[in-house]
């Protein structure tokens, strides 16, 4: 729903008024009402006549002031106008169409000149600690174009938000430099203009097309290796580029020296400027991006609804978006976000299946991956080797597979169930700080899917 | 609730209240009903239907104070089944309204009336003239029916009232005729004008008192408030077309003629007239005649020649013979003036000697 939205906010109002009242109750008062307009806070509702003016502010005040009340708190009041015949007429002829679940259009619109997409801006950018020294270097860029840093290289995994920093870079560039030319590719349009280019025999063209921007962003790097030939003009391009003191943004989920199969000429050009890693988001920056794309989409998600969707889902921003875009979608079916209970409901397909797994299995699975013998973890022996990969063991069969405590301690050689208590307290505490330990029992799960 | 009142005037109160209750069913059943309070301020009936509403106050003695809601249709019907002098007591204990009159006594199911709405008045009650009720009911009546039936503009529908210098100016059109009536009021101060819906003010006429009533509105409401209780209407909440564009100033041709005589014409000439309603006249200026004349190919033809006083020029016009015939219950006059102002432009009807109206008919193609 969309709260802007007179009509639709009405509809859902309308729906929940329904709720409260007697079917006749609601024919007579409610089926010729409608919002005229919404203005500072106060919703303006629209009645036919003194008569269900006076019966609104006496009956239904207090009802409808609620119900708005639940969808935000932005709305202060509802007053009251007796509206002119005529309009009332028309507001019934209009068909109320359901353009709910239509995206618009300009989240699909990209810049065709400069092939930015505006929907990446730095108002939508979350910084977080993982990201903030490239947000700092990507500001850099911005004050001093060509000169601070150059080039700008910002690589990691997936999902980071890369893309959606270097766009925003090239949107807020086109906005202090209005004169100015800049331009988004990724690597493999780059690609495929070039040998285009050479089939057509128009090289000389492809050359200085790329060579009249004053800020060039190549998104995806990494799919250069190999591509000789495009390495060569972007070898080229850069040259010229810089030398004119041009600013030059590349993305890559790797450092330019990992980048595999690549002209050592062009990785040292890569990392001669800035190199800026983004790594994973912190919690708290997690959550900060689950409301922030929540509320753009004007769903106000409840503290415990965030947190979940936050800790559920590591790793990766964009799956992170995909799972707040399904929420979105439902509160805009349903018409009121989400309870957590049924978001866990609905996110069930994005988390790990819970399947049922046996712990002899899990045991095995853990002693390979820390490379100990399997009959250790059973036995009773306190050797640092054993300890951690047992409290770990015990961590994934209580977290993962809501195994019972004391059965996890009978399974495990029959400790008691405080010290799996206090296996599982201890890892889930050294989770958050320890990132090496982190990865390890990411890892361990990817091997029990 | 324990009250006593005169058959008379129950009887009477109910079928004036009745006309206010909702007859639609499928809305809150509260509001196909009436309700009667006994209180501090008497006996009162109430029935609304959120277009208009009514509350009248009753002559009774009242033992008990109470409230209750009875259906409106079932009290009307006992209500017109009243005979003899003699009172009737209303006795109101848990759902049930029993009734005793004489020698019977019925128990009616009452509805609970939480649901029964507030009838409002006039949010600025300063815009208020006073008349006198006989006046204002003759005035709804006649001019309403000028007014259209169809919904479709609202503003055509309803009855346009102006207060300016001292004179209540009230007219209707559906935009074939159009009838403008003035009254003079005693208060000169107030200005306004409000637009009426034709059938609430329809409605309000049947249940007006004959003595002095206070009108007051606002820009939504308006109320009619006399002694024996308050009337309530929503107003058209439109503008109204500026209808003194559309009367001619001049005119070419004017008859004068007995309204007695161009009633029984136009009734005979009306038997003629075809499916579209069609009565032509002719003001024939040499003879001092006013002629009527109606073709109809299956049943035949009529002229009837009234003796007129005309003066100007020689025209013929065509009309629907029911907006010819409308203006006869809009005024008494004896003799009646017409004055057309040329073909294809309407024609305004007078009454001689009477300068309260004015109704202007447009005439057909020829």
């Amino acid at each position: 729903m969309d709260k802007g939205n007179p009509k639709e906010l009405w509809e859902y109002i309308l729906t929940q008024v329904e709720l409260s009242v007697s079917p006749a109750n609601f024919n007579t008062w409610f089926r010729n009402s409608f919002i005229v307009k919404i203005e500072d806070g106060v919703i303006y509702v629209g009645v036919p006549s003194q008569f269900f003016k006076d019966w609104y502010l006496k009956k239904f005040h207090t009802l409808l002031l609620k119900i708005v009340r639940d969808i935000s708190y932005e709305f202060r009041n509802i007053e009251y106008l007796i509206v002119k015949d005529e309009r009332r007429k028309v507001q019934k002829e209009v068909k109320n169409t359901r353009g709910v679940l239509e995206l618009p259009l300009d989240e699909f619109y990209i810049n065709k000149s400069d092939s930015l997409n505006p929907r990446y801006t730095f108002d939508t950018f979350v910084i977080g600690s993982f990201n903030n020294l490239a947000y700092a270097a990507a500001q850099a860029v911005l004050t001093r174009p060509g000169i601070t840093y150059n080039p700008l290289f910002i690589y990691g995994d997936t999902g980071r938000g890369k893309t959606h920093l270097i766009q925003a870079i090239g949107n807020q560039y086109k906005k202090q430099y209005p004169g100015r030319k800049a331009f988004y590719l990724t690597s493999e349009k780059f690609t495929i203009d070039y040998t285009d280019s050479v089939q057509a025999g128009t090289a000389n063209r492809f050359k200085d097309k790329y060579r009249q921007y004053d800020l060039l962003i190549m998104d995806d790097v990494q799919f250069l290796s190999k591509k000789l030939k495009t390495e060569e003009e972007l070898f080229h391009l850069f040259n010229t580029l810089h030398d004119t003191n041009k600013q030059i943004i590349f993305s890559s989920d790797r450092a330019p020296a990992a980048i595999p199969d690549i002209a050592d000429r062009l990785k040292g050009r890569l990392a001669s400027g800035m190199t800026i890693d983004i790594g994973e988001p912190d919690p708290e920056s997690r959550m900060a991006i689950v409301k922030r794309k929540a509320a753009s989409h004007g769903v106000m998600l409840s503290d415990e609804v965030v947190e979940y969707v936050a800790t559920t889902m590591s790793g990766s921003i964009r799956e992170l978006e995909g799972m707040v875009n399904n929420l979105i979608c439902h509160a805009q079916v349903k018409g009121f976000a989400p309870d957590i209970l049924e978001v866990r409901q609905s996110l069930r397909s994005f988390t790990r299946p819970q399947k049922t797994i046996s712990v002899k299995n899990v045991v095995d699975k853990v002693a390979s991956f820390y490379g100990i013998d399997e009959e250790s973890i059973y036995e009773k022996t306190r050797r640092r080797e054993v300890v951690r990969p047992r409290q770990v063991i015990m961590y994934i069969l209580r977290e993962d597979f809501n195994i019972s405590y004391p059965t996890i301690g009978t399974k495990l050689g029959g400790r008691d169930h405080t010290t799996v208590i206090h296996s599982c307290e201890k890892i889930k505490r050294e989770v958050v700080v320890d990132t090496d330990l982190a990865k390890e029992i990411q890892n361990i799960r990817t091997l029990l899917v | 609730m324990i009250i006593s009142l005169d058959k008379k005037i129950f009887s009477e109160a109910v079928h004036t209240v009745a006309r206010f209750a909702e007859r639609k069913s499928g809305t809150l059943p509260v509001l196909s009903s009436i309700l009667i309070l006994a209180g501090d301020e008497g006996i009162k009936l109430r029935a609304t239907n959120l277009e208009t509403g009514i509350d009248l106050k009753l002559e009774g003695t009242c033992t008990t104070k109470g409230v209750v809601a009875v259906p409106a249709v079932v009290l009307q019907q006992i209500a017109g089944s009243l005979t003899n002098e003699g009172s009737i007591t209303l006795e109101h204990t848990g759902d049930i309204l029993s009734l005793s009159s004489g020698t019977g006594k019925s128990s009616i199911k009452t509805i609970p009336y939480d649901d029964f709405p507030s009838i409002p008045f006039p949010e600025n009650p300063k815009n208020r003239i006073i008349l006198p009720g006989i006046i204002l009911k003759n005035l709804f009546t006649t001019i309403a029916s000028c007014a259209s039936s169809s919904t479709i503009r609202p503003e055509l529908s309803s009855i346009y009232l102006s207060i300016e210098g001292g004179v209540l100016t009230a007219v209707a059109t559906d935009s074939f005729r159009l009838a403008e009536k003035k009254v003079p009021l005693t208060n000169k101060g107030t200005q306004g004008k409000f637009l009426i819906p034709a059938k609430n003010a329809l409605d309000i006429a049947q249940a007006l008192p004959d003595d002095d009533i206070i009108i007051s509105f606002d820009e939504h409401q308006c109320a009619f408030v006399s002694q024996g209780g308050m009337l309530v209407s929503r107003l058209t909440n439109a503008t109204y077309p500026d209808y003194r564009q559309i009367i001619p100033k001049e005119s070419v041709v004017e008859a004068v003629i007995l309204r007695k005589d161009f009633e029984t014409a136009l009734k005979r000439t009306t038997i003629f007239s075809d499916a579209f309603q069609k009565i032509r006249i002719s003001f024939d200026q040499k003879k001092n005649k006013f002629i009527l004349f109606a073709r109809n190919t299956d049943i035949g033809e009529s002229t009837e020649t009234i003796s007129a006083n005309i003066s100007g020029t020689a025209l013929d016009l065509s009309f629907n013979h029911r907006y010819l015939s409308a203006v006869l219950a809009l005024t008494n006059a004896e003799s009646l003036s017409l004055l057309a102002a040329g073909i294809g432009r309407p024609l305004i009807i007078k009454g001689v000697g009477d300068t309260s109206l004015l109704y202007l008919v447009s005439p057909m193609n020829q």
